[in-house]
């Protein structure tokens, strides 16, 4: 995939698949120790532990085997081509923890790509599961939580256009903020 | 044959490195694995990829390529245009895939002095 927020949006969507009601995201950019770390967690229903060696080989595929689609696969391959790793922590009824890392100045890393509209997104075709999105900079962190909002709206939906334009402008804004805290 | 012809033949869209277009075109290269690109594109070659991010302009300087072309209706990143523009190197855009264009720039001779 041409950026790395698409493998995102595409894992959290095994999650939703999975049953999930709340997935987990988090970015950490650690350019001082050239290392970026993508981590999504999910509270669906899991996978047996034998299924995990299956799930990175790209042509051992059935509906059997499979119910999660090739993005693990080319997650796994877009990490191990960046000196880096994906790890996969599951077992039945226990949700999932899917995690890449990469070098990050490595030359073949795709560009993190745009992560305000890929969590608007998941937010729009998903109103009713919650998502807590954590990037971190050079140590900046910052987070967004459906629930709190939800909380804070009341009864304003948050796929409303208007509500979804202002989330995207706020995201972009922090992350914004978050690359000019540490130069670069 | 210059950057700029293949500009006027094909009707590619300019968006970078204007001060470039008079580069000749010695050869082609088509490819989207930056480190592949950098150990393999030959010099003045222009280089067919999908990617956008400014990278690509470091490997184009590196290669001393003639111009980088971004093919499937594919788009840049902000950051790309400038570094373009300052090193010089033309980026042009082509709606339809690699295939299809690198197919028309060999069939008008470019890179093909290596197969007979």
């Amino acid at each position: 995939m041409r950026e790395l927020s698409l493998h995102i949006l595409d894992i959290a969507e095994n999650g939703i698949t999975a049953g999930a009601d709340c997935i987990h995201i988090l970015v950490e950019e650690a350019r001082t120790t050239d290392r970026l770390i993508i981590k999504i967690t999910d509270n669906g229903q899991g996978m047996p532990t034998e299924k995990i060696k299956k799930l990175t080989a790209p042509f051992v595929s059935s509906l059997t085997t499979r119910r999660v689609g090739l993005g693990l696969a080319l997650l796994a391959a877009a990490a191990e081509r960046c000196d880096g790793r994906l790890t996969v922590k599951t077992g039945t009824g226990t949700g999932t923890e899917v995690g890449a890392t990469f070098r990050y100045n490595h030359i073949d890393r795709a560009p993190m790509g745009d992560m305000a509209s890929t969590i608007t997104t998941l937010i729009i075709g998903n109103p009713q599961i919650d998502f807590v999105y954590t990037h971190i900079i050079d140590g900046e962190e910052f987070t967004l939580d459906t629930r709190e909002l939800k909380a804070e709206m009341g009864n304003l939906s948050l796929t409303k256009p208007v509500v979804i334009y202002h989330l995207t402008a706020s995201i972009r804004n922090s992350l914004g903020k978050l690359i000019a805290k540490n130069g670069q | 044959m210059t950057v700029n012809d293949l500009v006027e033949r094909f009707g590619l869209q300019v968006v970078a490195g204007n001060q470039g277009l008079d580069r000749q075109v010695e050869d082609g290269y088509c490819g989207d694995l930056l480190s592949e690109i950098m150990g393999n594109a030959p010099e003045g070659c222009a280089w067919l990829t999908i990617q956008g991010h400014q990278n690509i302009v470091a490997v184009a300087v590196l290669r001393n390529m003639a111009a980088i072309i971004v093919a499937g209706g594919q788009t840049l990143d902000d950051e790309t245009q400038q570094k373009a523009n300052q090193e010089g190197i033309p980026i042009l855009l082509w709606p339809d895939s690699s295939y299809q264009l690198a197919g028309r720039l060999f069939s008008i001779g470019i890179g093909n002095a290596r197969v007979q």
